[in-house]
């Protein structure tokens, strides 16, 4: 009887459904996000559910393509100084918003200082700081950017405090992207935008529904919808995905293995090398850590071969520095510290320290980075390094790195714009200690000449080599223990036609992403 | 306020109520202290939060500024009080919209997931209850040990997954997760209700077997009454003050903490609310959403204790 009921009431829910055939569902609908956006105020946008979103309804004066090139938007194009301080861009003519509202270079300046003004909240203004004059408006000091002015509708002349060759590529992060002047109440809410689609709705937490704008100026969007599903938990999004409800998944770094190990999921992955550096910051202030030969002895201490092996199966080019090797700047040539236990108690012995050192290893709780710390501590143990592993919900662990209260940091750094300079900069600089991103305190003017020197440099060869002797100047001092270089894995549902998992968070439009005939299920 | 302690024409119960009620400003007021106290005391600074990965002290000290978060504790309580006092929950640093918004626009959600839950616990549990109570030992009073166990040993979470693979992914009856419909209901409502239909199923019974052994079942069956009549009105009624403790406790703890279930499901409520407040160290979205289900579970508690006196006449509110 209890049967009989349980296969009606089956039979009854199956027969209303229909959903779940993912071929004839006309929206594309991505599982990436897994959390509520911030808002849809670019002026907001400091996270990555929330520049995604921002790009589907903005444009910059630049932006990237979906493996990293930047390329002109409402920019055509634009002319730099020979001194390298001055950039004129012409603006690219006829685009309207979504509301009609003509795009002039008036609205480069007014979103802009929007993005500055503490009153906004936004609390992101370093892609613009290079602006001469942004800093003193963001302190109040100003009303107005003395760097920025608009001689006609077409034209916006930047002014920077002094050259910085890769300032075009900062104007593609969603931050810079450019609203209208007059906004409608809440904006964050209700967007009006240049971008490819336009918001049709936002439940939060749920997800946000768009619509193509049919006259956006790069080609309209070929579906018809696009979904952006916000789903917490990884394994709802690995179930949707195999239920056919949404197109894309990025598979979580701890299942990577299931999934190339199974012939017929192996067939929906698409690999990207993403900007992605794991590493674990030394701080190089304290105690034992502030001496070089114990850093490397930290460096030489662990098998990261079979790090990246064991734990994300093989997907992890091993660093020798912190470019990047997709990125220019990045020397192949140079060979990583190789795991060698004696050479590592040899190094320590020589610092002083024969009997070990005992060190905290902190890592937040997200599991990959757990089991890295765990993993790091057993090789540690071998060296006779002592860790302690300190394990703190993300948010606090974060909060005590920037304040200098860790000796061993297990973390990642995202690439915002596809540069060295956007590691070798914000990770390493001594102007960036602390809450710049440089936790592990490294301080070392002739490595801070170099940075400072290629981000003036307009020359690009001699740029690029700038950033490789920064690199090999880090690399030999080991301010940090350079782990791997994460390759993103996604998997694609048969039926997406043109969907480029894009290197840079906010790459892929889905302007040309089609839905194909039915047929695989 | 003096007029409120005695009866003078009003019923005990109205005089109970209003009691209860009052009673709660304190309490209320308490757990704001302690909410607001302990989010300054617990590590993670909220503008931290909010600027992300890179940024630059003086951005950090403007933001600080622009939140008051440097005012003495005294002044930034007061102005959280004030504010209170006028009805305004405050805006979340994160995302600027006011936190009464957020809560309305969630509280439905989880709502309706928590009734549903309840919904289901109540027919199934005292209905397995009652069943296994009229036959012990037999073949149902197993099954609902079995189920009782299960209920009680399996965490949400994983009952939850279970689900999503077993009803979604293979059986394609249900959707994996989403909100919507009836049909998004069913699962997440179901995986939350498990341990109430243990729990119920386990406490319906042991109230049954007693009430079902007193001398006015032995009574009202030597009237002659029907089986059905003798369990439903006589016995199961005086095994209602039980029942209605666990429903009134549980239907409380799922308005407000059904986080795991509502992270698993995607279920847009409440619970996710919180602890994406938490994880960003949105101070005002988190003492809003506290405040806000403190005040539910006072309600429910108040509630239950109406019930009560629905359910059993001996109850007195004097």
């Amino acid at each position: 009887m209890r049967c009989l009921i349980a296969i009606c009431l089956g039979l009854l829910l199956s027969g209303c459904g229909g959903e779940g055939d993912g071929a004839n569902r006309r929206t594309l609908v991505d599982s990436r996000d897994n959390y509520d956006p911030r808002s849809l105020d670019p002026a907001l946008s400091t996270d990555v559910p929330t520049g995604r979103a921002v790009a589907y309804l903005f444009d910059g004066l630049t932006r990237f393509t979906p493996d990293a090139k930047v390329v002109p938007a409402l920019a055509t194009s634009w002319d730099v100084s020979a001194d390298g301080t001055v950039y004129t861009f012409h603006l690219r003519r006829g685009v309207k918003f979504t509301d009609g509202t003509p795009f002039v270079a008036r609205q480069v300046a007014t979103s802009w200082q929007r993005v500055l003004d503490p009153k906004i909240k936004g609390g992101r203004g370093w892609p613009l700081y290079p602006i001469k004059g942004a800093r003193e408006f963001a302190d109040g000091k100003t009303r107005t950017v003395e760097g920025i002015s608009t001689p006609n509708d077409s034209t916006v002349v930047v002014t920077l405090k002094e050259p910085f060759a890769i300032f075009p590529k900062l104007l593609a992060m969603p931050v810079a992207s450019i609203a209208p002047d007059h906004m409608p109440a809440n904006f964050g809410e209700n967007p009006v935008g240049t971008g490819p689609w336009k918001l049709v709705e936002w439940k939060h937490d749920d997800y946000l529904l768009f619509s193509p704008n049919a006259d956006y100026w790069g080609g309209a969007p070929k579906a018809d919808s696009l979904k952006a599903r916000i789903i917490a938990e990884p394994s709802t999004a690995v179930a949707e995905f195999e239920s056919g409800n949404v197109d894309v998944l990025q598979i979580p770094q701890g299942d990577i293995r299931a999934w190339e190990e199974d012939a017929e999921r192996k067939k929906l992955l698409a690999s990207t090398p993403s900007l992605e550096l794991v590493y674990v910051a030394i701080n190089t202030t304290r105690g034992p850590l502030k001496d070089i030969r114990v850093r490397q002895a930290i460096n030489h201490a662990i098998d990261r071969r079979v790090l990246v092996r064991n734990l994300i199966a093989g997907r992890g080019d091993l660093a020798a520095g912190v470019i990047p090797s997709s990125l220019p700047g990045s020397d192949k040539t140079r060979i990583g510290y190789q795991f060698d236990t004696l050479r590592a108690r040899k190094l320590l012995a020589d610092a002083g320290y024969p009997n070990g050192i005992d060190v905290e290893l902190w890592t937040s709780t997200t599991p990959i980075y757990v089991r890295i710390a765990e993993t790091l501590q057993g090789y540690l143990a071998l060296a006779g390094i002592r860790a302690k592993i300190v394990q703190r919900e993300s948010a606090a662990a974060r909060e005590a790195a920037r304040k200098g209260q860790t000796d061993l940091f297990v973390k990642d750094w995202y690439a915002d714009y596809p540069d060295a300079e956007n590691f070798l900069y914000p990770l390493l600089h001594s102007a960036n200690k602390g809450v710049g991103g440089n936790v592990s305190f490294y301080s070392n003017p002739q490595y801070d000449s170099l940075v400072t020197l290629s981000r003036r440099e307009q020359d690009e060869t001699k740029r690029v080599a700038l950033y490789t002797q920064a690199d090999e100047l880090a690399f030999r001092e080991a301010p940090m223990v350079f782990l791997y270089f994460y390759s993103e894995l996604n998997a694609i549902q048969p039926w997406i036609g043109g969907f480029v998992p894009p290197v840079i968070f906010n790459g892929q439009p889905w302007t040309t992403v089609t839905k194909t005939t039915a047929g695989h299920r | 306020m003096d007029d409120s302690h005695e009866d003078d024409g009003r019923s005990p119960v109205t005089a109970f109520i209003i009691r209860r009620l009052l009673l709660a400003v304190p309490t209320l007021f308490g757990v704001l202290v302690v909410a607001f106290l302990l989010l300054y005391v617990a590590p993670g600074d909220p503008v931290m939060a909010m600027v992300g990965e890179r940024a630059d002290e003086a951005t950090i000290a403007r933001l600080r500024a622009e939140l008051r978060l440097d005012d003495p504790l005294p002044v930034q309580f007061g102005h959280y009080i004030a504010g209170i006092a006028r009805g305004d929950l405050g805006k979340s640093y994160i995302t600027n919209r006011p936190i009464k918004r957020d809560i309305i626009e969630r509280f439905p959600k989880t709502l309706q997931l928590a009734g549903a839950a309840m919904l289901l616990a109540t027919v199934l549990g005292v209905t397995l209850g009652v069943f296994s109570a009229r036959n012990p030992g037999g073949l149902i009073d197993r099954l609902g040990l079995a189920v009782a166990y299960l209920g009680i040993s399996f965490p949400v979470y994983w009952v939850g997954l279970l689900f999503i693979l077993l009803f979604a992914v293979t059986l394609h009856w249900l959707p994996p997760s989403g909100f919507g419909g009836i049909r998004y209901l069913v699962l997440p409502a179901l995986a939350l209700g498990m341990r109430s239909i243990a729990f119920l199923a386990r406490m319906t019974r042991s109230a049954m077997l007693d009430s079902l052994s007193a001398d006015y079942v032995r009574t009202a069956r030597a009237k002659g009454l029907r089986e059905g009549l003798v369990v439903g009105k006589h016995a199961l009624r005086n095994a209602l003050i039980p029942i209605i403790t666990v429903l009134g406790l549980d239907f409380g703890a799922y308005l407000t903490g059904s986080i795991l279930t509502e992270t698993i499901f995607s279920w847009p409520g409440l619970g996710r609310y919180v602890v994406n407040a938490i994880a960003r160290r949105d101070l005002p979205a988190i003492q809003g959403s506290v405040l806000f289900l403190s005040a539910v579970f006072v309600l429910v508690n108040l509630i239950t204790d109406i019930a009560y006196a629905k359910a059993d006449p001996r109850v007195n509110y004097a």
